[in-house]
């Protein structure tokens, strides 16, 4: 077995041991991405020297010599973000983004620079300026945004560990369609410094995704540049909700996340209450709407007349689209939060996380992402927001954790807890995990599972 | 209620209210983006938030300060 298909502390532990060499893992990783990537298309850029310098300059830190990616969202100081499109409507240069230089005083080497959904504005992944990331389980199917590259290359164990960004659900519904772990955290926990919105978003964070919760918790870590301290969730209190985003699911995923939701509450000792959460699909729309009001807020109408050709028709439709959502619908949306974050301190006093499916249903495919609901037929975007928005919203954490697989594709389930408290997060997800014998998080795909085989 | 006539002009002439041109595939994909989102807005501008106190120190990282 090769290093890179250790866990990303194994990695760091190994490399730390002196059992693994940096240098030999690099030459690995590039190679393995060379070889791999081409059927997933994850990763959208290398730059050897680029990492061979990171590594050479590598502090001892918790990451020490460990390949990551970062997706496209980040300025590096050797190349400016692209955001998965032709062109930006903001000015872009290289730079040193804060979760670039979380992970080089990290001691990690990016390796490479991850795919995502153009414009950060799909949560399918199924549209990008170079050509759509591919779902390691099935490369005919979504792997999730638009997060995209950054999942992919995970589940394809191209890296152990890769950075993404989430301003509505855009690390958990790529991590929950690879079958991997995927923290949004609370907002403003993890850095954003450098990222060309983040003096105007109030919903975006960076992230981790990798296979399991360990591995968040260590790259979360890196980038917090303190450690999230681990602790056994006892007698946890699972909330979960009645509504649209338990209900209105595909019969394979909401069998799985009762099971999962039962197997967590038999883990901890804990229980199981039903809470009243109103307004999730006004939630949805109230963070749909101030995301794309915020990610047009220095753009001159006349600007919108300068779309590059080479933009899809469907982001050039969408960004002139925003100019014409009403503004007293902004307002009510700001109102909607607050409203929803009452809601939630109370619901906290009841539960101390509450759980849902990240998605409804499994990934679907490239060309054509509709999902089959109870409700009807509706667009991956349409449903998927629907459970995501609210932790976006209202700036709580949360995680998607692997929890089954439906036709050969991963299930996820979605927990969310108060303000701060990530950490409690990923102590329930490891419980999880023990629960099922960590079963869903060490699947591997079948293009992972071919070479492994074959090596 | 909205006329269905009226309501169909309203992308084209919000636009050209703005100075802003599209093309007719971009038409399209406002005229679906339209027929998604504006039901739920228009139930988002019939709830009733008067009774919500706004956050004057808004910490999207903290839960707010109760009222």
């Amino acid at each position: 077995m090769s290093a890179l298909d250790l866990t990303l502390r194994g990695q760091a532990a190994a490399i730390a041991a002196g059992d693994v060499d940096p240098a030999e893992l690099l030459d690995e990783a590039l190679a393995r991405i060379e070889r791999r990537n081409p059927a997933v298309n994850a990763v959208v850029e290398t730059f050897p020297e680029r990492s061979r310098e990171m590594l050479a300059a590598a502090p001892p830190g918790p990451l020490h010599g460990v390949p990551v990616v970062i997706k496209d969202e980040w300025p590096l100081p050797w190349r400016a973000q692209r955001f998965g499109a032709a062109e930006m409507l903001a000015e872009v240069e290289p730079g040193e983004s804060g979760p670039y230089r979380a992970l080089r005083d990290a001691g990690a080497v990016i390796v490479g620079v991850g795919n995502m959904h153009e414009l950060g504005a799909g949560s399918t992944g199924n549209l990008s300026v170079y050509g759509p990331a591919r779902n390691p389980w099935d490369t005919e199917r979504c792997p999730g945004g638009s997060s995209s590259g950054p999942a992919a290359a995970v589940a394809a164990r191209l890296v152990a560990g890769a950075v993404g960004a989430d301003g509505v659900g855009s690390i958990r519904f790529p991590a929950a369609y690879c079958g991997l772990t995927g923290l949004k955290p609370t907002f403003g926990r993890l850095p954003m410094e450098g990222h060309h919105m983040a003096a105007n978003s109030t919903t975006i964070v960076s992230g981790p995704l990798c296979a399991d919760a360990a591995d968040c918790r260590l790259l979360a870590s890196a980038l917090a540049g303190a450690p999230l301290e681990a602790a056994e969730p006892r007698g946890l209190r699972i909330g979960v909700v009645r509504d649209s985003v338990s209900d209105d699911v595909a019969p394979a995923v909401r069998e799985a996340c009762e099971e999962a939701i039962e197997a967590l509450r038999a883990q901890t000792g804990g229980e199981v209450w039903e809470i009243e959460l109103e307004d999730l699909e006004l939630a949805a729309l109230a963070t749909v709407l101030i995301a794309n009001v915020e990610g047009i807020g220095n753009i001159d109408p006349q600007r919108l007349n300068r779309l590059s050709p080479e933009l899809s028709p469907i982001a050039r439709g969408l960004l002139k689209f925003r100019m014409l959502l009403p503004a007293a619908a902004s307002v009510k949306a700001y109102r909607v939060r607050t409203l929803m974050r009452h809601r939630l301190v109370a619901a906290f006093e009841q539960v101390d996380v509450i759980a849902w499916p990240t998605v409804p249903a499994v990934a679907p495919p490239l060309q054509m992402p509709l999902v089959e609901l109870p409700s009807g037929t509706l667009t991956a975007d349409s449903a998927n927001v629907r459970g995501a928005g609210l932790a976006n919203l209202t700036g709580i954490p949360s995680v998607s954790v692997p929890v089954g697989l439906s036709e050969g594709l991963p299930i996820a389930l979605q927990l969310q807890a108060a303000w701060g408290r990530d950490e409690l997060l990923l102590d329930a997800a490891e419980a999880l995990e023990r629960a099922n014998d960590r079963r869903w998080v060490e699947a591997l795909p079948p293009l992972a599972q071919a070479e492994t085989t074959e090596a | 209620m909205e006329d269905p006539n009226r309501a169909d002009d309203f992308v084209p002439a919000g636009l050209a209210s703005l100075g802003i041109d599209a093309d007719e595939v971009e038409l399209a994909v406002m005229g679906a983006a339209k027929d998604l989102f504006w039901p739920p807005i228009l139930d988002l501008l019939a709830l009733d938030t008067s009774a919500v106190a706004p956050e004057r120190q808004q910490d999207l990282s903290r839960p707010p300060e109760q009222p």
